[in-house]
């Protein structure tokens, strides 16, 4: 057992760094703000960008395998499209939840739009309804890892 | 083809809440609490399923 003494002691060095390089660290402003565009961008981008390397690795690997499996078992692309001009929601509330829910893949949406993949939808294919949920699921999990990725650069966790 | 599904939703959600846990401290607690996402997912999943089969509508 320590006596009060001892744990006044100073660490030595080697204590100080070990010490120093668990403890959560606050990044600049702009690191921050990088760090949450990327993490958006790319899933594990911002985790990557702080130094998370295994975190970063796993992220991209899961989200971005997620979105691309949803796409090639005849997932789609949604957007916001119109329900009735009339109507006080204007929009079909639905397709505004899930092209929110995709849109948070970052890159993997937007290229995939560009690309040209996953923009008809056929809906009778036994594996439309499997190939959506997973793309959604690829963009919502990316929305917690950028809220993630925030909190490592403004030092709230490790 | 439908549990296979569900287990690789399971298996993906579990893997990046785990990585994400800000109570987790250590590798054991993340691979723990992962562990109990995805059970928890395929536990309730199949209950579920069984609860709502005889039902006729």
């Amino acid at each position: 057992m320590q006596t009060r003494d001892e744990l006044r002691d100073p660490l030595t060095p080697v204590s100080a760094r070990a010490l120093a390089a668990e403890a959560p660290r606050t990044y600049p402003v702009a690191i921050r703000a990088a760090a949450v565009i990327a993490a958006w961008l790319v899933p594990g981008g911002g985790h990557l960008l702080l130094g998370r390397f295994g975190r970063a690795l796993l992220f991209f690997f899961t989200l971005v395998g997620s979105f691309i499996l949803g796409l090639s078992i005849e997932g789609r692309l949604f957007w916001p499209t119109v329900a009735d001009p009339q109507s006080f929601l204007h929009y079909d509330l639905i397709t505004v939840l899930w092209s929110f829910a995709q849109v948070g893949g970052g890159l993997c949406y937007v290229l995939s739009y560009a690309l040209g993949f996953g923009l008809s939808a056929r809906p009778e294919a036994p594996t439309y309804e499997y190939a959506n949920t997973f793309m959604i699921l690829a963009g919502l999990l990316n929305y917690l890892v950028v809220i993630d990725a925030f909190d490592i650069a403004s030092g709230r966790k490790r | 083809m439908h549990f296979l599904m569900m287990a690789l939703y399971a298996a993906i959600t579990a893997v990046v809440l785990a990585a994400i846990d800000p109570k987790a401290e250590t590798m054991r607690q993340r691979v723990l609490h992962g562990l109990k996402t995805f059970g928890g997912f395929l536990g309730i999943g199949l209950l579920l399923s069984l609860i709502l089969y005889p039902l006729p509508w």
